[in-house]
Order: structure tokens, then sequence, then C-alpha cells
């Protein structure tokens, strides 16, 4: 039978064989994860990005690498998924997107510290994480609305990243409340309508719903184009 | 009560069940955030109640362990506490950190990572509360004549819990490394000495209330919680699959995960076998009630409910859903928050010498009403989880058409969460009701 100083026994040895264990583990991947992470890139404006990520508790909302809260987006790929211009405008003025909808603290970041929480997410969005965000297996099963694009234009690589957050268009992206359908958008608008609204929607409506993105004059020219094909 | 010093549990009792109150306040804010209801976001948004919720639960849980400790550590060894007064210096300024981290979060004053957001100025001060806090106890070890297993692995388990404080505040540039050292703290915790603190309260309980001889009792403990380490320390492989750090933890983490809920299971065995062997009937079954209780819902949540989720290839689609928010409620509430209360229920009688909160039936509504309430509120957070896995990790829908989707299920969850609540406030009217110790003073210890 057992004896109280048998368990204690097991009790020793098996606790000190796990600890030794992981210490040597924890040794080797402290060891590797400069490797893994990237940390040549790991830039002033990165760590100050940091810094501000954690000053102000993002985690209490988003999740960063799946860790944090559920209560707003993951944003370890947002870099890729949105786009610098879309964030650069979401940081300036959380609210001016989506509106009536879940609203983010308006922070007054300066654009230096709106660079660093970008440099920061793109950084992030870079480190191997072993295979996570998984590509969502089902997708593929509901792509099926045909895109018919009409345009002999080349689609602007920004559109599917900024403008499909909530407008949509063959079928595609996210349509939030009030938000038009482009699907016609060229027989409705003009081309100097486009421009005009593109650059700064204030300038021909009051108290417009889409807000003013930080876009290069080439950007809007190209979009403008595109979407004036849309018939 | 066999001496006066151990009074001092009471009043760390009282401040668990104060700030246990205030977390569910700060819990239904985020509920109604959830459905749509964000009314307080510009005095509490999300974050500030979400760190608040989550620190309130740690600090009422320390205050409890600590308040059970200082009734626990006398009794075994037999001797009055070393000194009163530094014990209570101690509770104060334990309240005052906990205070002035709480508002420091109302005015974005944190560090930002989960479950160690207390400002790092802070840091320090609860470093040197907790060295407080086990001088006066390893010398009133250190002083004592006789020492029992229980109360060595207590010590042990707090000992150890104040030592894994530390790494969290070592500095980082690297987000990976950040994180890295974060679960030392926050695994190792909860998956690992506070598991020694759950063990060693459960012993003493059993001890109490059951009459089993300790030889038996505490050679068993020391089994469990060598599994519990073997499963627990190696187990922290769990959070290193996907934050930047090598391969072979998808492995490590995978294997031992799967070991935790028999750790788990382990406990529960143990606790009902104990109890199939008792000598005595004890009077005081609502004690008895949350230790058996304690025993099943920790499998159930610790055991079962984690391990649903740690195998890699499902943790995948999973991590960082609320998926995790189910398991991390069920598994706090049922290993620990049950714990701490099973610990007041058997020893609050004897400090205020009342016996006739035995028979108290509210004591009986509080039980079943916040089990079946938590039950109610994990299962709510499990189908919004599994409801979000699918549409946000599978389809790829927008972050906004699932929401509209999830609101439902934290509609259910409030509800659930109103039992939950309605059970929780019948504990503490009880321990309101029950008056404070008779005998309370202490100038003359």
């Amino acid at each position: 039978m057992l004896s109280k100083s048998d368990s204690l026994r097991i009790f020793a040895v098996v606790t000190i064989t796990a600890v030794v264990i992981f210490l040597f583990l924890s040794y080797d991947t402290l060891k590797k994860i400069p490797d893994q992470t990237n940390e040549k890139n790991l830039t002033e404006s990165v760590i100050r990005g940091k810094n501000i990520w954690e000053s102000n508790n993002c985690m209490g909302c988003h999740t960063i690498f799946g860790e944090g809260a559920y209560y707003a987006p993951e944003l370890t790929k947002v870099y890729t998924r949105r786009s610098e211009e879309f964030l650069r405008m979401f940081l300036k003025d959380p609210n001016a997107m989506y509106p009536g909808k879940r609203k983010m603290v308006k922070y007054d970041f300066s654009d230096g510290e709106i660079d660093d929480v970008i440099s920061f997410l793109k950084w992030c969005g870079e480190v191997d994480l072993n295979g996570f965000p998984v590509e969502p297996p089902l997708k593929k099963h509901v792509s099926s609305a045909v895109v018919v694009n009409s345009s002999t234009i080349k689609k602007p690589e920004i559109f599917d990243k900024l403008c499909l957050t909530c407008h949509t268009l063959g079928g595609k992206g996210t349509r939030i409340e009030f938000a038009p359908t482009l699907d016609n958008i060229g027989n409705v608008r003009d081309k100097d309508f486009l421009k005009r609204w593109l650059t700064d929607p204030s300038s021909v409506k009051k108290n417009p719903l889409m807000p003013k993105f930080p876009l290069s004059e080439s950007t809007i020219l190209d979009l403008v184009d595109f979407l004036s094909e849309q018939k | 009560m066999k001496f006066k010093s151990q009074q001092i549990a009471y009043y760390f009792f009282a401040t668990s069940m104060l700030l246990l109150t205030l977390q569910l306040i700060y819990g239904l804010i985020m509920a109604f955030a959830h459905v749509g209801y964000d009314v307080l976001h510009e005095v509490i948004p999300f974050n500030v109640a979400r760190a608040t919720h989550n620190n309130l639960l740690l600090v009422w849980l320390l205050s409890g362990f600590m308040g059970s400790a200082y009734y626990i550590i006398p009794e075994e060894v037999d001797r009055e506490i070393v000194s009163l007064p530094l014990a209570f210096v101690q509770l104060i300024a334990l309240v005052l950190v906990g205070v002035t981290a709480i508002i420091g979060f109302h005015l974005n004053w944190w560090e930002g990572r989960k479950f160690l957001e207390i400002p790092r100025a802070l840091d320090y001060l609860v470093v040197i509360d907790v060295l407080l806090f086990l001088g006066i106890l390893g010398l009133t070890i250190l002083k004592a004549k006789k020492r029992t297993t229980t109360s060595m692995i207590l010590y042990f388990g707090l000992f150890s819990a104040g030592l894994l404080y530390l790494p969290g505040m070592i500095d980082t540039t690297n987000q990976t490394n950040d994180s890295f050292w974060r679960w030392w703290v926050v695994h190792l915790w909860v998956e690992g000495v506070w598991e020694l603190i759950l063990g060693s309260m459960l012993a003493f309980l059993l001890i109490k209330l059951t009459g089993v001889d300790r030889e038996v009792l505490e050679k068993w403990l020391y089994i469990i919680i060598g599994l519990t380490f073997l499963s627990g320390v190696l187990g922290t492989g769990h959070h290193y699959y996907w934050i930047g750090t090598p391969q072979y933890w998808l492995f490590i983490g995978g294997f031992f995960s799967a070991l935790e809920p028999l750790a788990f299971l382990g406990l529960t065995m143990y606790t009902f076998i104990i109890y199939s062997r008792r000598v005595i009937d004890h009077p005081n079954k609502t004690a008895l009630t949350w230790t058996l209780g304690c025993a099943v819902m920790s499998f159930f949540g610790a055991g079962f409910l984690g391990f649903v989720h740690t195998f890699p290839g499902v943790n995948i689609y999973t991590h960082g859903t609320l998926v995790t928010a189910m398991h991390g409620h069920m598994s706090f509430w049922g290993a620990y928050a049950m714990i701490v209360l099973a610990s007041i229920s058997y020893i609050l009688p004897i400090l205020i010498d009342n016996k006739s909160i035995y028979n108290y039936r509210v004591s009986k509504y509080a039980f079943w009403a916040s089990n079946i309430g938590m039950f109610g509120m994990v299962l709510s957070f499990g189908l919004a989880g599994l409801l979000q896995v699918y549409l946000e990790r599978m389809l790829d829908l927008d972050f906004f058409v699932i929401r509209e989707e999830l609101k439902f299920f934290f509609a259910c969850l409030i509800c659930f969460a109103s039992l939950f609540i309605s059970g929780v406030l019948s504990f503490i009217f009880t321990f309101i009701l029950s008056g404070l110790p008779k005998t309370a003073k202490f100038n003359k210890v």
C-alpha cells in the first residue's frame, strides 16, 4: 500500500520533471522567438505602437494573435485585410465609420501616434503564427455570387479593402445600412460628382455618412474611372 | 474558533463579498453592450468594464484565499498568527491597491495586458503586500511546533503564486515575448499553483466535514496535485500555439492539456470517495454542498470545457472567440469561486459563533440558483461561441453581420445571469445577516 512518504516522493519527482522540461523548452523558445517574429523589423515605431496598444488597453475589446476580449474585431491581419488608408482614417476618427454600429473610444491620436499603431499592426501581421488565423474552409461554398465586371478598367487594389467594407458590388462586400450598392453607380453619378465625393463627401452633402478618406489624387482618379464604368 | 487572531478571516471575506458584488455589475455592463445597449460607453467603455470585471475577480478570490489561509494555518499549526495588527495592515493595503487600480482603469491608467491590467507602479505595491502576507504566515508556521501537510501545501501554493507574479513584470518590446511571459503568470497561476491552494482548502474542508483520517486524505492530495502539475505546467503549451512561438508547443500543449481533465477527475473522485467514507455527519450542510459542488463544477469547467477546445486542430478555430469565455467563466466559478464560497460557508458560522446559519433556506437557494444560472450562462457563451466560429472562422462573414446574429445568445446570457446574480446575492445576504464576529477584541490578542 502506498505510504504518505511514497506519495510525497511521487509528487516531488513528477513536479520537478515537469518544471525542468518546461524551463528547458521556455529557454529554447526565447531563443527562437526573434527569428519567428522577424525581430529585425521591430523598429522604434513598432515599439511605440505597442506601448500605445497597451496604455489604452486595446486588448480590452479587440484580440491580437487571438488574445484579448471578444467585443471588437481580431486585428492580427487587419493591415492586409483593410488597408493603411482605412486604418489611418479609422484611428483618426473611429466614429466616422459604421453609423449606428458599435463604437470605439475616440482617442485623439496624433498623426505620429497613428503611424506607430499602424507599424505595430503591420509587424504583428507578419509574425509566423503557425497557421493562425486559418483560411476560412467554408468560404468557397458561399462565394456563389457571380461577379460580372463589365468594366474594361482594372479594379484598383484598394477597392476591395476599403469600399467593400460598407458597399457592395457584384454581390461582393458587406452592405452597411444606407451605403448604396455600387452596381450601377456609373449610370447614377458622373465622373465629376464621384471625384468631388471621394475627395471630400462633405463638400457635396451636409453631414455625409461616409467619411473623408486620406486618399492620394491618383488613387481617387483610378477609383473614379473604375466606378464610372459600373453600368 | 481555536485562536482569536483567526477572526481576521472575517474581514477578508467581507472584502471578497463587496468586490464580488461589484464584479457582477461590471459583468452586466458588458453583457448589455454585447446586446447593443452600450449606454455607458462614454463613462465606462467596454475595455474599462472588462478590465474591472477581471481584476475584481482576481482580487476577491485572492482576498478569499488570504482570509481562508489566515483561518486554516493557525488552526492547522496550532498557534496564533504572529501579528494581528500587521495582518490588518496587509488587508487595508490590499484594498487600497485594488481600489486605486480600479479607479485608475476608469481614467485610462493601466497596462492593457489581459488579466494583468494593474499599472506597473501598483505592481510593486502588490508585491510588497503579498510579501507581507507571506511573511506573517511564514513566521507563524516557523514559530509553530506542529506542521501539517495541508498547511504546508497551502503555504507553498500561496508562496508560489506570489513568486509567479514577477514574470509578468518583465519589460518586453516584442508582443510575442509579452504574451509568453503573461501566460507564465496567468496560466501557471490558474492551472498550476492556484490548484495547490484549491487542493489544500478542499482537503482542510473534507477533514473537518467528513472526519476522515487526515493521513489518508493528505496522502492522496499529493498524488492529485502531482498530476495537476504534470498536466498544468506543460499544458501551458496550449497558450503557445498561435502567438509566434515554435511549433513543438502544438504537440506538448495538446498532449499535456489532454491530461488536465484527468487531474480534475482525480480531484472529483477523491472528494466523493472521501465523502462516502465519512465518519461524522457534520451539521453544516451548506459548507458540505459547496465543497462537493466545487469538486464537480471544477471538473466540468476547468477539466471538461477546457479539454473540448485545447486540441490544436480545434483550437485554431476557437482561439480568440467566445468559446474561451465559456471555459473561462465555468472554470473560475467551479474551481476557485466555489472553493472560496465553500470555505466561507464553513468558517463563517465558527467566527460569529452562530450555528443557525446552517439551516438558512436561502443558503440552499444561493447554491442552486447560482450554479444553474452559471450553467445557463456558460451554455449561452458556448452557443454564441460556436456560431461565431462558424460565421467568422469558417465562412469569413463580416464582423457586424455576425454580431447581429450573436445578440440573441447574449440576451439569453442576461436571463441566466439574473438567476446567477440572485443566487450570489442570496449568499451575500446570509453573510450580512449573520452579523459580525462576536468576540472582536483584537487589541487583547
